[in-house]
């Protein structure tokens, strides 16, 4: 180990690979340059004035160049943050960095149009700070290098995603022509960003000096490098390298994910152990992987006859390449990591039911009888015409509120993981990329046989997790992962319809959203009644989730058959979210919290806390609907998109207190 | 079970009634010159009522559409009825209109807007169809069905005059030398939208008397994406395109720019802001806004300033 570590080289099996991988980098970057228009005339390139060398020298080397540095610098950075953590699933994508840079420029677009400090690239990096300070205040020192971090980064993605997304749509006019850039796009027209981007990558060459020794000391495991003088402040400073990197890069290219998660996998896949190899394998391969998809883009684009963002191939290629990859490589340790979030030590008592009845009631009462109107706000029973057009919306909000409690109660339960949700997991993600793709294939309205389409994606992506947790016990890691990838491909294709500038494209992000707006009559009786119905499977299954919570073992020993078991609480979970997201579209966070606060509120046993949470929820999503309806009259907010955004500010500050009187009582 | 497949039921009802809207729904509609308090659920709604003199009770995106369109201008005193994605179904209600004029976005809606008001659906943007033509068409047939025909075809008659006007100004300054004019709109400084055969802008061109582009996009919306650099493409071509562009600055100074043959050769103008999906009007003040930038162009200023150009001369 002492020799390991004193002399942290490349080793002598990976310089094998060298001899192909350089080649073929040179392969692809003359691939690329063909398909972006092939070679310039002959000549010193400072002689040439004509088009066609022009292009050459200020569009395609200038693309090829931008897809080198920034997949080596996602590489680079997704290497370092997967070897800070010890954690395989770690990247500037699944971190949330993306997503926070995304919301700082759209913030900047928004507060400030027509303003050229959008393209000096400071708001995105303040974002992407903002979300990694998030991600580790959450996740905690001491949830680095397990599942905590993934699934807190998942959490800030999805928050200041719909944040972002909220923005665009209060101002689409404004924000429309940041669309291109949300779905990273590589295209360029001169020089400029290379030239901004390549002194800022500059920290890299300190990576490639100084991180070895350090990454080597931690991969012994943390206690093991404090032994050997490793200092906290050393650490700090290799983060805050790979962040600039990452944040830096999304600054110039926009959102390309996957990169960073995909080269150090593969470079780990390839036999580089040592932290140098990694991370100079991870560098090329990154380049190589981004060079790659940007000439799949090109050649679509070619045949298509139309531009296709690169981040979205990315996505759609990497989401699949991941799970594949990583499904082998991750370990015993990560898979079966449990997650504790403290409960209170309140005890539920009789008179709060009557409380949470009582303000359920009053709630409903709200909703139905306080509105603005033309002439100010009116208070009281409304006519007919205003009760039919209520009613529904409300009944919708009550339902869906309480199905995806129910479900979140399911899934913590079942996978002993108190942040699972079925957004967290991809079967909302799931259902919607199922509409939209069959949406968009056959060129139909979005709500045509929204519910079958939406259990269909339910169903395939439950049926993947199956297929896939089978292999690993279900471990929540796993799935975790399969959520990340669908939401990374929902992401790339929702931001891709944007991008081609169409008044269609406000109508998916409106939709995406989850809006109770269009919903019918019969749809708001369908789904209450579908809700109530599994709520009553569920609550038949209150023995088995009491049993399942015991722990595996315990669980067999008083028969409890296992696999059945688990089999038809997911299929539970299942018809759940896709009966919500059939009527509503994607709801964030809810699932997650309204478990939570129950079981803060003291109800833990299985029944108690299906009821209560259930009961939360509807009055959670009912207050977010009249919120939506009132807060920017006439004009209206999706309530999908308020619930997820109050929820997951309120999930921040609970586990960021939770975190600080953690660190405080030690 | 019995209420999902009536929902199921309602939901393809709803549907139905959506695709069967259209211009040939305007011309079925019986005259209702009684309707006075009318809302519009669509920009181009709100722009052919105000061509045709009247004001509307409330208008969905009001204040965008004082931004965005601009013209014909809309008072003030105009309420806005929510979005145009998901207008506020409560607030008209309480408005009680005589009249909802909608949009093929919101056919789902249509059997709660009736609850409300009858609806007619204007559908000015189809594949198969002339936009221009189509815009003149639901003009007229919105002006018999709200008692002003004559109006209709008085302004018709001005915005067809306009358009003389403007296309003689044109060809006493030698429009007839101009080779083909594209449109165009930046999405940002390295992809643009080209306005296809089928879109406003380059109707109104046509119209002009112009040469323009031949390809059809494959949208309804008449847009087709494109990157920058393939407009290198664009050999003898004139190009127009449409402000606001936030990254002119940026774009404009870079040498791939400077060698664009339409740049070299001072091919390129700037439109000032004009709606691109409206209707009659809009389509006359596109035309408007294009004639002041072509007139700016030195191929068409009073002297020809382009005698020092042999590539010029030769393409003419």
């Amino acid at each position: 180990m002492e020799h390991v570590i004193a002399k942290p080289g490349l080793g002598a099996g990976a310089h094998a690979h060298l001899r192909w991988i350089l080649p073929v980098l040179c392969l692809l970057a003359g691939l690329h340059l063909w398909l972006n228009g092939g070679m310039p005339p002959a000549g010193p390139w400072w002689q040439q004035q004509d088009i066609a060398s022009l292009q050459f020298y200020y569009a395609s080397l200038p693309r090829m160049v931008m897809a080198l540095l920034a997949g080596a610098a996602l590489g680079l950075s997704g290497s370092v943050l997967q070897q800070l953590s010890g954690n395989r699933l770690v990247s500037p994508m699944t971190l949330g960095i993306s997503s926070g840079a995304w919301l700082g420029v759209v913030l900047a677009a928004v507060v400030l149009p027509d303003n050229p400090s959008l393209s000096s690239g400071w708001p995105a990096l303040l974002g992407a700070m903002l979300a990694l300070g998030l991600v580790l205040l959450l996740a905690g020192p001491r949830g680095l290098n397990g599942l905590p971090l993934v699934l807190a980064g998942m959490a800030v993605n999805l928050l200041l995603g719909g944040m972002a997304t909220m923005l665009v749509l209060l101002h689409d006019q404004y924000a429309s022509n940041l669309f291109v850039w949300g779905a990273g796009d590589l295209a360029q027209i001169d020089w400029q960003w290379a030239q901004w981007l390549w002194p800022r990558l500059l920290p890299a060459a300190l990576l490639f000096w100084l991180a070895p020794r350090p990454l080597a000391m931690l991969s012994l495991g943390v206690a093991a490098a404090r032994g050997r003088g490793l200092a906290l402040g050393t650490i700090l400073l290799l983060l805050l390298a790979a962040l600039w990197l990452s944040a830096a890069t999304v600054t110039a290219v926009g959102l390309i994910g996957f990169i960073g998660l995909l080269a150090p996998n593969l470079a780990q896949l390839l036999g580089a152990r040592r932290p140098l190899a990694q991370l100079a394998y991870s560098a090329l391969l990154g380049a190589g992987c981004l060079l790659g998809s940007d000439c799949l883009a090109l050649a679509i684009g070619h045949w298509a006859g139309s531009s296709l963002p690169s981040g979205a191939v990315t996505a759609l290629l990497g989401g699949p390449l991941l799970l594949w990859l990583v499904r082998r490589s991750l370990s015993t340790a990560q898979q079966a990591a449990v997650l504790h979030m403290a409960g209170g030590q309140r005890r539920w008592r009789t008179g709060d039911w009557l409380l949470l009845l009582l303000a359920l009631l009053g709630l409903g009462w709200l909703s139905i009888a306080l509105a603005p109107g033309p002439d100010g706000w009116q208070w009281g029973w409304p006519d007919a015409l205003l009760w039919s057009l209520r009613w529904p919306r409300s009944l919708v909000a009550l339902s869906a509120g309480a199905g995806l409690a129910l479900a979140g109660v399911l899934l913590q339960r079942l996978l002993r993981n108190p942040l699972a949700s079925p957004d967290l997991l991809g079967l909302s993600a799931g259902s919607t990329l199922c509409m939209l793709l069959v949406a968009g294939w056959l060129g139909r309205p979005l709500q045509q046989d929204a519910t079958m389409l939406a259990l269909l994606g339910a169903l395939l992506v439950l049926a993947g997790l199956l297929w896939l947790g089978r292999r690993h016990q279900y471990a929540p890691g796993m799935m975790a992962l399969s959520g990340i990838a669908l939401a990374a491909m929902l992401d790339a294709m929702l931001q891709t319809v944007l991008a081609k500038g169409t008044p269609d494209g406000l109508a998916v992000l409106a939709w995406l959203s989850g809006s109770s707006y269009r919903v019918t009559p019969a749809q708001a009786v369908w789904l209450s009644l579908t809700v109530l119905l599994l709520a009553l499977a569920a609550l038949a299954c209150q023995r088995v989730l009491t049993l399942l919570s015991l722990g595996d073992g315990l669980a067999q020993g008083r028969g409890l058959h296992l696999s059945a078991a688990r089999l038809l609480l997911l299929l539970l979970v299942a018809l759940l979210t896709a009966a919500v997201t059939s009527v509503l579209g994607p709801v964030a966070f809810l699932g997650l919290l309204a478990p939570h606060i129950a079981s803060m509120l003291g109800a833990r046993r299985a029944a108690n806390q299906l009821v209560v949470a259930a009961l939360l929820g509807a009055g959670l999503l009912l207050l977010a609907d009249w919120l939506g309806r009132v807060v920017i009259y006439p004009r209206q907010l999706p309530l999908g998109m308020l619930a997820s955004v109050l929820c997951g500010c309120y999930f921040m500050l609970l586990l960021g207190w939770q975190g600080l009187r953690r660190g405080g009582g030690q | 079970m019995r209420l999902y497949w009536l929902g199921v039921l309602l939901c393809w009802a709803v549907l139905g009634c959506a695709f069967a809207g259209g211009i040939d729904e305007l011309a079925a509609a019986r005259a209702q010159p009684a309707a006075k308090r009318i809302v519009a659920l669509s920009w181009e709604a709100a722009e052919n009522l105000l061509e045709l003199g009247i004001t509307p009770l409330a208008v969905a995106d009001a204040d965008d559409y004082r931004r965005w369109v601009a013209q014909p201008l809309l008072p003030g005193r105009v309420l806005s009825a929510g979005s145009r994605l998901e207008p506020n179904l409560e607030l008209l209600a309480s408005l009680k209109p005589d009249l909802i004029l909608s949009s093929p976005v919101l056919g789902a809606l249509r059997p709660r807007l009736q609850a409300i008001a009858p609806v007619l659906t204007i559908d000015a943007f189809r594949q198969d169809e002339d936009h221009a033509q189509a815009a003149e068409a639901i003009f007229l047939q919105l002006g018999r069905v709200l008692g002003r025909q004559p109006q209709a075809r008085a302004r018709l008659g001005q915005l067809a005059q306009g358009f003389a006007q403007l296309r003689a100004q044109l060809q006493a300054h030698g429009a007839r030398r101009l080779p083909r004019v594209q449109v165009i709109r930046f999405a940002n400084a390295s992809s643009v939208y080209v306005y296809g055969s089928n879109a406003m802008p380059v109707l109104a061109l046509r119209r002009l008397g112009l040469n323009t582009t031949g390809t059809p996009a494959a949208s309804v919306w008449g847009i087709r994406q494109q990157r920058v650099v393939d407009m290198a493409a664009w050999q003898d071509e004139v190009v127009l395109y449409q402000q606001p562009f936030a990254e002119a600055g940026r774009l404009f100074v870079s040498p791939l720019w400077q060698g664009m043959p339409f740049v070299r050769q001072q091919r390129l103008a700037a439109v000032a802001p004009a709606w691109s999906y409206g209707g009659v009007g809009s389509l006359y003040y596109l035309a408007q806004r294009m004639t002041a930038a072509l007139l700016q162009l030195p191929l068409l200023a009073d002297k020809p300033v382009a005698a020092n150009r042999p590539s010029l001369r030769s393409s003419t």
